[in-house]
C-alpha cells in the first residue's frame, strides 16, 4: 500500500522533473530539476529494498556528478534564458519520438512476456552492502578493476592537465624585456 | 540489544518520531543560537543577550518574531522560484539526514501503546545515508548563490561547492576505517560494537580528528567558515536573503551541527551505551552537548584559514592521512 | 651637553619581546616541517585554554567587562565636551555671564547667538542667549575664551530629544538656583578623569 503510493509519487515527480530538464530554456531550472530527479530516482531503490544502491545514487549522482555540473554552470549567467537553435524541428521530433518508442518497446517486452528473472535475488540474512560486494568481487571483478584503472588514469591526466605550469605564477610573471633604448642597453 | 524483544515499529510510531525530531531539533537549533551567543560572550568576558526574559532566555522568541515578520525581499533580477526553494533545500536535507540517526532512546507512549523507535528510519546503511543527505544539502547554498544574481552570492556558492565536495572525500575516508572495523553501516551496530566500554576513538584517533575537521568544514564552522566570510564576500550565498528564508538557512546549519555531533558521539565516542553510573540517554545527550560546545569553543579560540590553505589542507594533508589510515587499518585487520 | 640624552627615547626598562621574523620557508620540505611543527606544538590548545580561562574568569571570578550602559555609566573626563553649562556666582547667585560676546564671536560654526542690553543699574544684562545644537560641533572654543568661566562644558552627553530647541535656551543651561551648592567648577584643560588611577594598566608589551 505504502509502496504503491510512494512508487507513483516518485514516478510522477521523476517524469515531470526530467521533462523540465529537457524542455526548459533556463540553465538554472534544467540543472535544479535534473538534480532533484536524481534524488527521486534514489527513491525507487529505497522502495525496492536496495538501500545501499539508493544511497550510492544519492552520493554519486546528486553529491558529486551534479555538483560538478553546477560548478561549471557558475561560469555562465544562470538567470538568463538560452536561445536554442532548431534547424529542423520535425526531424528532431521524429528521431526523438522513435528513440523513445524503441526504448519503451525494449523495456516493456519482457514485462509483457512475463519472463523477468533476478539473476542475483536478495538473499535473506545478507545485508545490502554485502550482497553488492559479493557480486562486485566475484562475477564483475574484472570490469570493476578495469573501471578503477580507468578512473585512476583519468585522475592522473586531470592532475597533469590542471597542474601544467603550476610553478609559474599567473599574476606575478616578471618578463625581462630587453631595453629598446640604446643608452639603456649600454648602461646595462 | 536483541531484535526480538523490541515491539513492532508501526507507521504511527515513525510519524510521531518524525514530528518529534522536527519539533525538538528546530527548537534546539534555535536555542543553539542563544547558547552560541552566550558562550562566545562569556569567553570574551561579555554578558551576551540579557534583556529578553530571565538571562535573555526569551531572545530566541524575539528573534523568531523578528524573522517571521521581516519583509521578504526577492531581488529584482533573481530567479524567483529557485531563490525561494533554495533555503528549503538546506533545511529539508538537514532534517532528512536526521531521519537515519538515533536521536532519542526508544520509548513507548503510555495508554495508547505506540512504540516510538530511536531511529525514524532504520536503514541499514545509516551512515552513508546521512553523508549522502549532507552532500545533497550542498544544493541549498549552491542554488541560492546562482539564483540571486549577486556577485558575492555566486562567489559564496562557488566556495561552498569547492569546500563541500573536497571535504566530503575526507569525511567519507575518515569514516571508512571505523566502518571496516565494525563491518556494518548501521548506527545501531556501531553502538553495539562499543557496548563493552572501549570507545572507537581509542582505536581510531586519527580518523576521529579527521572526521571532526571535515565535519567542521561541512557544517561551515569557524576555522573553515569561508562560505559567508563577512570580511571578504559580504555574506556569501545569503547576501540577498532576509527574514524567514535566511532563518531556514540558519536552522539547517544548526541541525547539521547537531547531526555531526550525533555521528561523532555514536561512531567514535561510545554511542548511547551506559557508562559508569550514567544511563545511556544521559551519556548521548552529554556527548552531543559537549561536541556542540566544542564547536563554539573552537570558534572563540581559533582564527580562520584562507581559502587556498583550506584546499591545501584538504587535498595535501587530510586526504593522504585518511587514505594511510584506511590502509593501516586494513593491514592490521588482515594480520589480526 | 649634547642632545643624545634627549634623543634616547627608550626611557624606563621595558622588556620588549622580539618577534621571530624569520623568512618564510621556500621549498616544499621546509614548508612541510613548518606546518608539522606548528601542528604538533600545542599552540592550538593554548588558544583553547586561554578562552576557557577567560570564561572561568568572567563567570566565577567576577571579571566581566560589560558595562550595562543605561543602568550604569562610566565616569567621564572633566575635559569631555558635552552640552554647555552656564554657571552662577556662588556668592550672589547671579549668573556669571557679563555679556561680553566673545563666545559668539569665536564660535566657528556660528551657533551661539546672544543679545544684551543695559539694565536699570547700567550693567550689561543678557537678554537672550541661545546655542543651536544642531550646528554646534562642541569644539570648546567658547568655554576657552570665556573670561569669567561662565560658559563651560557640562557632563550631559545623552543628546536625544524630541526637538533641538529643548536644550538650547539660556535658562536650561543655567545652574538651577536651588542647586547652587552642587555646581561643579570647571577644573581646567589639564584635568584628569576621576577614575584615572583605575585606568592605568600595563602596556601590552609588558605582559
Amino acid at each position: 500500500m505504502y509502496e504503491f503510493i510512494a512508487f507513483y509519487i516518485f514516478a510522477i515527480s521523476t517524469t515531470i522533473l526530467f521533462m523540465i530538464t529537457v524542455m526548459s530554456k533556463n540553465v538554472l531550472y534544467a540543472m535544479t530539476s535534473l538534480a532533484a530527479g536524481m534524488v527521486m530516482i534514489s527513491g525507487f531503490f529505497f522502495i525496492l529494498g536496495a538501500d545501499f544502491l539508493g544511497v550510492v545514487q544519492l552520493i554519486v549522482y546528486v553529491g558529486a556528478v551534479m555538483a560538478l555540473y553546477s560548478f561549471a554552470m557558475m561560469f555562465f549567467d544562470a538567470t538568463k534564458d538560452i536561445k536554442e537553435k532548431h534547424n529542423n524541428p520535425t526531424l528532431v521530433f521524429l528521431l526523438g519520438g522513435l528513440m523513445a518508442l524503441v526504448f519503451v518497446i525494449i523495456f516493456s517486452a519482457p514485462i509483457i512476456g512475463e519472463n523477468i528473472e533476478a539473476s542475483y535475488p536478495i538473499v535473506n540474512g545478507v545485508g545490502n552492502a554485502q550482497a553488492v560486494g559479493i557480486v562486485l568481487f566475484t562475477k564483475y571483478l574484472v570490469p570493476f578493476e578495469v573501471a578503477a584503472i580507468m578512473l585512476l588514469v583519468a585522475m592522473i591526466a586531470g592532475i597533469i592537465l590542471a597542474g601544467k605550469k603550476m610553478d609559474i605564477s599567473l599574476t606575478k610573471t616578471v618578463i625581462q624585456k630587453e631595453p629598446e633604448d640604446e643608452i639603456l642597453k649600454e648602461s646595462k | 540489544m536483541d531484535a526480538t524483544i523490541l515491539p513492532e515499529v508501526t507507521a504511527v510510531g515513525v510519524i510521531i518520531k518524525a514530528v518529534l525530531i522536527l519539533a525538538v531539533i528546530s527548537a534546539i537549533a534555535g536555542f543553539g543560537t542563544y547558547i552560541e551567543r552566550k558562550v562566545l560572550a562569556f569567553m570574551q568576558r561579555r554578558l551576551g543577550p540579557q534583556h529578553v526574559g530571565p538571562y535573555g532566555l526569551l531572545q530566541l522568541a524575539a528573534d523568531g518574531i523578528k524573522l517571521f515578520t521581516k519583509e521578504d525581499i526577492i531581488p529584482q533580477h533573481a530567479n524567483k522560484i529557485i531563490f525561494s526553494v533554495a533555503p528549503a533545500i538546506t533545511a529539508a536535507t538537514a532534517f532528512i539526514a536526521l531521519a537515519a540517526v538515533p536521536v532519542f532512546p526508544d520509548f513507548t507512549i503510555p495508554f495508547v501503546d505506540v512504540f516510538v523507535p530511536s531511529i525514524a528510519s532504520d536503514v541499514n546503511v545509516g551512515i552513508l545515508f546521512v553523508l549522502g543527505m549532507m552532500a545533497a544539502g550542498l544544493y541549498g547554498p549552491l542554488l541560492a548563490g546562482m539564483a540571486q544574481s549577486n556577485k558575492w552570492g555566486i562567489i559564496g556558492s562557488a566556495r561552498t561547492a569547492i569546500q563541500f565536495l573536497s571535504y566530503e572525500v575526507v569525511t567519507g575516508l575518515s569514516l571508512l576505517a571505523p566502518i571496516m572495523m565494525v563491518g556494518s553501516l548501521s548506527f545501531v551496530d556501531f553502538n553495539d560494537y562499543q557496548s563493552d566500554g572501549t570507545w572507537l576513538v581509542v582505536y581510531q584517533p586519527v580518523a576521529f580528528v579527521l572526521f571532526l575537521i571535515a565535519g567542521y568544514a561541512e557544517t561551515n564552522r569557524t576555522p573553515f567558515d569561508l562560505l559567508e566570510h563577512e570580511a571578504e564576500i559580504v555574506s556569501g550565498y545569503v547576501t540577498e536573503y532576509s527574514g524567514m528564508r535566511w532563518g531556514m538557512f540558519f536552522i539547517g546549519e544548526y541541525a547539521n551541527m547537531i547531526t555531526i555531533g550525533v555521528i561523532a558521539s555514536v561512531v567514535f565516542l561510545g554511542g548511547y551505551n551506559d557508562w559508569w553510573i550514567f544511563a545511556g540517554w544521559f551519556m548521548i545527550l552529554a556527548k552531543i552537548a559537549f561536541s556542540f560546545f566544542f564547536m563554539l569553543w573552537v570558534r572563540a579560540a581559533w582564527p580562520h584559514v584562507r581559502p587556498d590553505q583550506l584546499m591545501w589542507l584538504c587535498w595535501k594533508v587530510l586526504m593522504p592521512l585518511a587514505v594511510i589510515n584506511v590502509v593501516i587499518t586494513g593491514l592490521v585487520m588482515m594480520a589480526g | 651637553m649634547g642632545l643624545e640624552k634627549f634623543k634616547d627615547r627608550n626611557v624606563g626598562t621595558q622588556n620588549y619581546i622580539k618577534l621571530d621574523l624569520t623568512h618564510p620557508p621556500k621549498d616544499g620540505w621546509s614548508k612541510f616541517k613548518q606546518v608539522l611543527s606548528r601542528a604538533v606544538q600545542p599552540e592550538l590548545f593554548v588558544g583553547l585554554w586561554v578562552t576557557l580561562r577567560e570564561m572561568n574568569n568572567a563567570l566565577f571570578r567576577g571579571k566581566m567587562h560589560t558595562t550595562q550602559y543605561p543602568l550604569e555609566k562610566l565616569p567621564i573626563s572633566p575635559r569631555y565636551r558635552a552640552i554647555h553649562d552656564m554657571l552662577r556666582l556662588l556668592e550672589s547667585g547671579h549668573y556669571r555671564c557679563i555679556g561680553c560676546g566673545l563666545c559668539e564671536k569665536i564660535c566657528i560654526s556660528n551657533c551661539i547667538s546672544m543679545d544684551t542690553r543695559y539694565d536699570e543699574n547700567q550693567r550689561k544684562e543678557v537678554s537672550e542667549y541661545t546655542i543651536n545644537f544642531g550646528r554646534c560641533i562642541f569644539c570648546g572654543y567658547c568655554a576657552e575664551v570665556c573670561p569669567e568661566l561662565a560658559i563651560v562644558h557640562g557632563g550631559r552627553y545623552e543628546n536625544a530629544s524630541e526637538q533641538r530647541a529643548s536644550f538650547s535656551l539660556f535658562e536650561d543651561m543655567l545652574t538651577p538656583i536651588d542647586n547652587l551648592n552642587l555646581q561643579q567648577e570647571y577644573q581646567g584643560f589639564g584635568a584628569i578623569s576621576p577614575n584615572a588611577d583605575d585606568n592605568i594598566k600595563k602596556t601590552p608589551l609588558a605582559y
